[in-house]
């Protein structure tokens, strides 16, 4: 790996993974950032102006990696406009929306199954300015192999860890530019069965199937649909916003993200060729002034993108996708238009 | 083409339930077109959230826009 070059003109924009001393370096010459990586590896970072989280996962302009605790992955928002870092509590979250600058976006990290993460995703729909000042982002999550392992999220500002708060960056775009925020969805519903659910949770028990009402454990071992490789999809005006499974219980299925009541679901239909389709997806979305994109754990995992280039996007691999609110399976990505 | 004044009809019957009926793939216009069915809200406030995001958005939505005179 090489050493970076940090005079500003020559740094260019990095989107990038760096060793943790580059990284270290960036942020004493005053860089705005957002850093993904390790816990082992955030701690050692000094106080400044980034945001952090933790994964191990991450997709680079090569193709999927897992990094180990002497690498970081880092974008820089220096030169982009105006960028400020916020921190919020659980009965504060309404305010990134509020807090976020009229012409540009904010990019939030909130730690996986933390009180944080249940409360945004129920909510973040429906604060006042959501769909007038977007917030992207991801939730942060761990090693899936690391038994006991947490998800946690940085304030650079003061350099400290915390499981239970939202961290954001406040992007500020130069005049004459707006935020375009886009998503990569190659999930599509199947059309076997409309599916509604009745109150908004990230563990359904029950679930009406064409109407009739029935245990949701039982109909998702009906369909064979347990190993949780294809999400439900909702209809939201249009957009196919996936919600995961995450595990079948005896009396429940557990979520990645809360369904809602008054949307339409059904089971995604199957996917033979993962990256292809990835691939092809991707390709049909502009890429002009891309700033910074995220990508699902479920779609590293299922489709086998450890080696594997899906078009050059580059970022942290989730717990969960953040455009306007929360999304699952999904690969986020947002533009200076 | 210019987006219609604030006090134009087609908001109200955005507000309406028209938003469904808009040609989009702003992710955006979706899914607050969905909120907005959605919401408990009356109609003329419901009219000014999406008069407020055309207003916002007027530079992406250009295809949107030129259906509004069709509602």
């Amino acid at each position: 790996m090489k050493s970076l070059n940090l005079a500003a003109s020559d740094r260019g924009r990095i989107n990038a993974l760096l060793s943790v001393d580059d990284t270290i370096a960036l942020i004493r010459a005053g860089a705005l950032l957002a850093i993904a990586g390790r816990k082992a590896a955030l701690d050692q970072l000094p106080a400044g102006q980034w945001i952090g989280g933790t994964t191990p996962y991450f997709m680079t302009a090569e193709g999927g990696e897992i990094i180990d605790d002497t690498r970081l992955f880092v974008t820089d928002f220096s030169g982009l406009g105006s960028v400020r870092v916020a921190s919020y509590g659980i009965d504060h979250l309404h305010q990134i929306s509020e807090d976020a600058p009229d012409n540009g976006f904010a990019l939030a990290i909130i730690p996986f199954q933390s009180p944080v993460h249940e409360r945004f995703a129920k909510e973040s729909g429906s604060y006042p300015q959501a769909f007038l000042k977007p917030t992207v982002g991801w939730i942060a999550g761990f090693d899936l192999g690391e038994a006991g392992a947490s998800a946690f999220v940085y304030d650079g500002q003061s350099a400290t860890r915390h499981g239970n708060h939202a961290v954001v960056l406040h992007v500020d775009l130069p005049a004459g530019q707006y935020p375009s925020v886009e998503i990569v969805n190659i999930f599509e519903a199947d059309g076997v069965e409309t599916i509604q659910f009745d109150e908004a949770t990230f563990s359904p028990s029950s679930v009406l199937v064409n109407g009739e009402k029935r245990c949701f454990v039982d109909y998702v071992k009906a369909r064979g649909l347990d190993g949780g490789q294809l999400p439900l999809v909702g209809d939201y005006g249009g957009a196919r916003i996936n919600a995961s499974i995450r595990a079948v219980e005896a009396d429940k299925v557990q979520l990645y993200a809360p369904v809602f009541p008054g949307i339409d679901y059904a089971f995604a239909g199957a996917v033979p060729d993962y990256v292809g389709a990835f691939g092809e997806s991707f390709a049909a979305h502009p890429h002009d002034g891309a700033i910074w994109s995220c990508n699902c754990i479920l779609n590293f995992l299922f489709g086998e993108l450890e080696g594997k280039d899906i078009g050059g996007c580059a970022g942290p691999v989730t717990f969960g996708e953040i455009a306007y609110s929360l999304v699952n399976q999904t690969l986020v990505q947002v533009r200076a238009a | 083409m210019a987006l219609p004044p604030k006090n134009a009809p087609c908001w109200l019957k955005l507000a309406n339930g028209g938003m469904k009926s808009l040609r989009t793939s702003n992710l955006g216009a979706q899914m607050l077109s969905q909120r907005l069915e959605l919401s408990k809200l009356p109609a003329p406030q419901k009219a000014e959230e999406v008069y407020a995001f055309f207003v916002k958005w007027e530079r992406g939505l250009t295809n949107e826009i030129a259906q509004l005179s069709g509602l």
